[in-house]
């Protein structure tokens, strides 16, 4: 959405305050603009996204207030507090508000300003008319703050501006979605696969997503993901698309995502998947993690070395019997290995598939189960290699990274080796899409399996009783043949 | 006694000059108050993130802490909270002791932290421990400073392939990124 449209929408909660009570006292700077229902109920959906920053606000004495520390967090203001005089003063780079208990007069850098009621000191702090924060001045340097009255907090509109709800257009041999943005430019590929393909906004989500797609459209399902800064918006793709294309158009504040069918010379390619179906599978490589002088993760006698190497041993008699694969073994015995060493001895095997094998340890009362890391399908359209290479230039891999090109089934994999382990009892599971140190140089689909957490007591019970590795094992060889069938 | 009366006449008014040459008139006319705040401590709500106990995830939580000057300053008081613990439900993630020893930031973003040892040294455990003390850091430093945009971790002075050797830390991470 555009700027201008941004600027409206605060004007409604200019206008919203106003109806409050704020009044506009002879001296106070601005005039509320005209309502705009349609435009207030969006900011309602923004302040009941996946949430900007806000702070509570209470009644005293009729009038809506908030707390001078809350107000300071919002704005990222240091406070100085002056006993003396009873003022308090908010600095925020350039700008200076000054408040005084007891007085409604606030002084906002070099205008003074009349709150409809006084400043008031409870409960050790002081509470200032919510109509304050419609008085601030707007530019880069402070905060744009907002009130929504339905639920009574005050709001901090995100640096990265908001995200208008996607608008779904079918075109020829293709599918569009359009969102309005205010800041077209801070729109970027997270994933390029087709089961996961992620768009990252700077903004925040203000909006609703499309309850029904239609048949024709090569989107199947659009979901929000939480994101720690702006939004991520992830789409299930049909297998019919071809290409894609992300397309910033700052004078219309919005950004296009175009999708199509056909093989198209300006359409960036999604990362590789293999062909669908059955998978060949005849090499596995197992990397036993840590090993001589590393011995990773330990707690009450259950050494994260030892462990990954005797699991590793099982597991290679099963994944024989059961699949009847060759499997390769990083490792024979308790020995140092670096990463290359163990890269290469992957690669040099030509590996249809590589597990790393860990068990976890961190020390939370509630950590436990299994997590899998897998590499991201960004495959060379990461945030660096974006904001560095113009649209449509080569972008390099490097070597280092070359597990990405294998993101696709690699995800695939910790998919069926995660349900396959839940089922079994031996979660609860999670998967990161990071890629892990032991997958770094390997060229083959692969993940690194954190198996069991060794700091949860409940976790080490069960590595401890008799045929517990074998247990394990067996899951993880049903996960693997759930992944060649290609399930 | 004329002359004196003049003398001393002449010393009252250039020592009132001197005196407001000396002392000039400050402070905003509108407010009546003549202390720049400059003079006292002031204070700064920061937001800081620790692991759940599940280790699943970050809790967030909010603290005030006296305003530093200096981007060091900052961020050595953010590190500082961060190695003190939680005050809530959340759990400290970085390795106890770690404390900053230079910061560095380019016009681009990219902020390069180096930690002392006790960053590398003093750690102990899994992945989920390792993801969660380099989430810890980045994400706190990205919600404070916003204008970090990626982050390198540097510990006592050397670049460092990884804390536990299961995430790799060779390179910048961005701060949008984590999840």
């Amino acid at each position: 959405m555009s700027g201008r449209r941004t600027v409206r929408w605060l004007g409604v909660w200019l206008l919203a305050l106003a109806s409050i009570g704020a009044g506009a006292p002879a001296g106070t700077r601005g005039a509320p603009p005209r309502r705009d229902a349609a435009a207030a109920a969006d900011m309602v959906a923004l302040a009941r996204a996946q949430g900007p920053e806000g702070a509570p606000t209470r009644v005293l004495d009729g009038e809506v207030v908030i707390g001078a520390n809350d107000l300071a967090r919002l704005l990222d203001a240091t406070k100085f507090w002056r006993a003396d005089v009873r003022k308090l003063v908010l600095r925020t780079h350039d700008h200076r508000i000054l408040l005084t208990a007891d007085n409604p007069f606030v002084l906002v850098d070099d205008a003074t300003l009349r709150l409809p009621s006084p400043v008031r000191s409870f409960k050790g702090e002081l509470q200032v008319p919510v109509a304050l924060v419609d008085s601030l001045p707007r530019d880069s340097l402070i905060a744009r703050l907002l009130f929504d009255p339905s639920r009574r907090v005050v709001l901090q509109v995100p640096p990265g501006g908001v995200v208008g709800a996607p608008r779904l257009a079918l075109e020829d041999g293709g599918t569009r979605l359009v969102f309005a943005v205010d800041r077209p430019g801070g729109a970027w590929i997270a994933a390029r696969s087709r089961a996961h393909f992620r768009v990252h906004f700077s903004g925040f989500f203000a909006g609703a997503l499309p309850d029904t797609l239609p048949e024709a459209s090569l989107v199947r399902a659009v979901r929000l993901l939480p994101s720690v800064a702006g939004s991520v918006f992830e789409f299930e793709l049909s297998p019919r698309a071809a290409g894609f294309r992300l397309v910033r158009e700052p004078a219309a504040g919005q950004v296009a995502l175009v999708f199509t069918d056909r093989e198209r010379e300006d359409f960036e390619a999604f990362a590789p998947e293999g062909p669908p179906g059955p998978r060949a599978l005849k090499v596995v490589v197992l990397d036993p993690g840590h090993g001589g002088s590393e011995a990773g993760a330990a707690a009450a006698g259950l050494v994260e070395k030892d462990l990954t190497l005797s699991l590793a041993r099982v597991l290679k008699i099963e994944i024989e019997r059961r699949l009847a694969v060759r499997v390769v073994l990083t490792r024979e015995d308790d020995r140092d290995l670096s990463l290359d060493q163990r890269a290469e001895r992957a690669n040099r095997a030509r590996a249809d598939l590589v597990l790393s094998l860990h068990f976890d340890g961190f020390t939370g009362p509630g950590a436990r189960g299994a997590t899998a890391y897998c590499p991201p399908a960004t495959f060379g359209s990461s945030l660096a290699s974006e904001r560095m290479a113009p649209s449509g230039a080569i972008a390099v891999l490097p070597w280092r990274d070359v597990a990405t090109r294998h993101a696709v089934r690699s995800r695939e994999l910790a998919e069926d080796l995660l349900s396959s382990l839940d089922l079994r009892g031996q979660g609860p599971t999670r998967l990161r899409e990071i890629l892990p140190c032991p997958l770094l140089g390997v060229n083959a689909p692969g993940l690194m399996l954190e198996c069991a957490t060794l700091t949860s007591d409940a976790d080490r019970e069960r590595l401890q009783r008799e045929g517990a590795l074998n247990e394990l094992a067996a899951s993880i060889v049903e996960g693997i043949e759930a992944y060649r069938r290609g399930e | 006694m004329r002359r004196l009366l003049i003398g001393a006449l002449v010393i009252a008014v250039l020592a009132w000059a001197a005196w407001r040459w000396m002392h000039p008139p400050s402070g905003p006319a509108a407010t009546g108050d003549s202390k720049p705040d400059s003079v006292s401590t002031g204070f700064k709500a920061v937001r800081l993130y620790f692991a759940a106990p599940s280790g699943d995830s970050l809790i967030g939580e909010s603290r005030e802490l006296a305003e530093a000057q200096s981007l060091h300053e900052r961020v050595a008081a953010l590190v500082g909270e961060l190695d003190r613990g939680s005050s809530g439900s959340g759990l400290a993630a970085l390795p106890a002791g770690t404390s900053v020893l230079r910061v560095y930031l380019d016009d681009r973003g990219l902020m390069t932290l180096d930690l002392s040892r006790a960053f590398q040294q003093g750690f102990h455990g899994g992945s989920s421990a390792e993801y969660l003390a380099t989430a810890s850091l980045v994400r706190t430093i990205g919600a404070n400073l916003p204008e970090v945009k990626r982050v390198l971790l540097v510990c006592g002075g050397a670049p460092i392939a990884s804390l536990g050797g299961h995430l790799p830390l060779d390179r910048p991470i961005e701060v949008s990124e984590l999840p």
